[in-house]
C-alpha cells in the first residue's frame, strides 16, 4: 500500500505557515520514513520563493500540490505568551484532503505538529479506515485541560483532535469527508443542534460530529490515534537545544511560568509565533 | 524570613518542573510501548509478555489469536517472533526510562532538569 503524509499550509500576512510546514514535514519524513506532500496555494508558493523556504520545501516534500486558496472567512486571536494578535485563519479546506491526497493511506498532520518519534508508524496497518486522535494531552497535565478540550460543548459529544488524522482512501472514508464538508457548510445548523459556539470554525468539531453521526449517533473511542501531546498558545517555545524543546509554560494560563522541556515526544505547538521564531533551529533537526 | 520564603518558592518551582518532566518522560515511554501488527494494536506490558510466554511454554506457538487493545482478534503466525519483538521493545524502552529518570533525579536545578 502507498502510505504518505499530507500537510496543509496557507500563509497570511502575519504567519508563515509554509515555513512551519517545511519543519513539520521534514521531521515527519525523518522519524516516520514516509513521503510527505504539501498542500498549498499559488500566493504562498510565491512567498516561499522569496526565501530559502522554497528550496527547503523541494528537499522535504515529495510533491507540492496547488489548490485554490480557501476564503479568509474568519479571524482568530493568536496568543504568544501574554501577547496576542488577531489574524486571519485559513483552515477550512481540510475536508478536501480525501480528493487531494496522492496516497492510498494518508496521515494528515497540522503544520504545528512536530514528529520526534516513530509512534505513528504503528497505525498504518491498523484495520480501520479512519483514525483520529480522541484526546488532548497537555504538557502541564490534567489541571489545564478544560471541559471543552474533551467535549464539543457543555451538552455535546466527545471532541476529536484533527491535528492527526489517518485514513484509507475508499468509499467509506469518502462518505466521512463529504459529511465533514457538509457540516462545515452548514456549521450554524450543527452548532444549534450540538450546542457549540459557531463563531470560530473548528475542524476538530466537524470531525467529531461526523464521527458521531457515522457511528449511529454514538460516541466511539476505539480505533483512535494516540492523544495529541500539546503546549497551548500561552506557552512559549523559548529555545531548541539539540533535539530538546524548551518551553515556558504557565499552569494558570498566563501567570507563574515554569520552565519545562520535551525530547522525543511528538508535540503540538499551538503558539505559532514562538514556533516561527525557532524555525531555523528546528530546521537543523531535519 | 524573606530569603527563606524565596528559597521555598524556588524549590516549589523545581518540584513542579520535576513533576512535569517525569510525566512527559513517562508519556514518551508509554508511546514507545505501543506495537502495531497484522491490523491490531498492542500495548506492551508485563501482562502481555507473561501471557505470550505462557502460551509459548504450552507449545502454542503458531497461528495463535491474541486480543488487541480494542479486543479485536489478531492472528499471530509466529508467536516466538512476536514475543522476541515485544520483549525487545519492552527492554529497550524501560532501559531508556531508567537512564533518563536517573538523569532527572540527579538534576538539582530547573536548568539541569530541562537541559538536553
Amino acid at each position: 500500500m502507498d502510505n504518505g503524509i499530507v500537510i496543509f499550509a496557507h500563509n497570511n500576512r502575519q504567519m508563515d505557515y509554509a515555513k512551519m510546514a517545511v519543519v513539520a514535514g521534514g521531521l515527519a519524513k525523518k522519524h516516520l520514513g514516509y513521503p510527505v506532500s504539501l498542500v498549498t496555494d499559488d500566493s504562498t508558493v510565491d512567498y516561499m520563493k522569496t526565501s530559502e523556504t522554497y528550496k527547503n520545501a523541494n528537499n522535504v516534500f515529495d510533491s507540492i500540490i496547488l489548490v485554490d486558496r480557501p476564503p479568509q472567512l474568519q479571524q482568530r486571536t493568536f496568543h504568544d505568551g501574554k501577547e496576542f494578535e488577531v489574524a486571519p485563519f485559513n483552515n477550512s479546506n481540510r475536508p478536501n484532503v480525501w480528493d487531494i491526497t496522492p496516497y492510498e493511506r494518508t496521515l494528515m498532520i497540522d503544520c504545528d505538529y512536530l514528529v520526534f518519534s516513530d509512534t505513528l508508524n504503528n497505525y498504518w496497518d491498523v484495520d480501520q479506515d479512519i483514525l483520529i486522535s480522541h484526546k488532548y494531552n497537555d504538557i502541564i497535565g490534567q489541571s489545564r485541560t478544560g471541559y471543552h478540550d474533551t467535549y464539543v460543548s457543555d451538552t455535546g459529544v466527545k471532541l476529536f483532535w484533527a491535528t492527526t488524522v489517518m485514513f484509507t482512501k475508499n468509499d467509506q472514508t469518502k462518505i466521512f469527508f463529504r459529511l465533514v464538508q457538509y457540516i462545515k457548510d452548514n456549521y450554524k445548523f450543527f452548532a444549534d443542534t450540538y450546542r457549540f459556539d459557531s463563531r470560530m470554525y473548528r475542524n476538530d468539531i466537524s470531525f467529531a460530529i461526523a464521527n458521531h453521526i457515522l457511528n449511529g449517533f454514538q460516541d466511539q473511542e476505539e480505533y483512535t490515534l494516540p492523544p495529541v501531546f500539546s503546549t497551548v498558545d500561552k506557552d512559549i517555545l523559548v529555545d531548541v537545544k539539540n533535539s530538546t524543546l524548551q518551553f515556558l509554560s504557565s499552569p494558570t494560563l498566563g501567570e507563574n511560568y515554569l520552565a519545562v522541556s520535551s525530547k522525543g515526544n511528538d508535540i503540538h505547538i499551538m503558539n505559532k509565533k514562538s514556533l516561527e521564531r525557532n524555525v531555523d533551529k528546528l530546521m537543523e533537526l531535519i | 524570613m524573606q530569603e527563606q520564603l524565596k528559597q521555598a518558592l524556588d524549590f516549589s518551582k523545581y518540584r513542579e518542573t520535576f513533576a512535569i518532566q517525569r510525566k512527559t518522560l513517562k508519556e514518551k515511554i508509554d508511546a514507545r510501548l505501543t506495537y502495531g501488527i497484522n491490523g491490531g494494536i498492542f500495548k506492551i506490558n508485563r501482562e502481555l509478555i507473561n501471557f505470550v510466554q505462557m502460551l509459548i511454554g504450552a507449545e502454542r506457538t503458531e497461528g495463535v489469536v491474541l486480543l488487541d487493545v480494542n479486543n479485536n482478534p489478531i492472528l499471530i503466525d509466529n508467536l516466538v517472533e512476536f514475543k522476541d519483538e515485544i520483549l525487545d521493545r519492552y527492554m529497550t524502552s524501560t532501559l531508556e526510562y531508567y537512564e533518563e529518570y536517573q538523569k532527572l533525579k540527579k538534576s538539582r536545578s530547573v536548568e539541569s532538569l530541562i537541559a538536553d
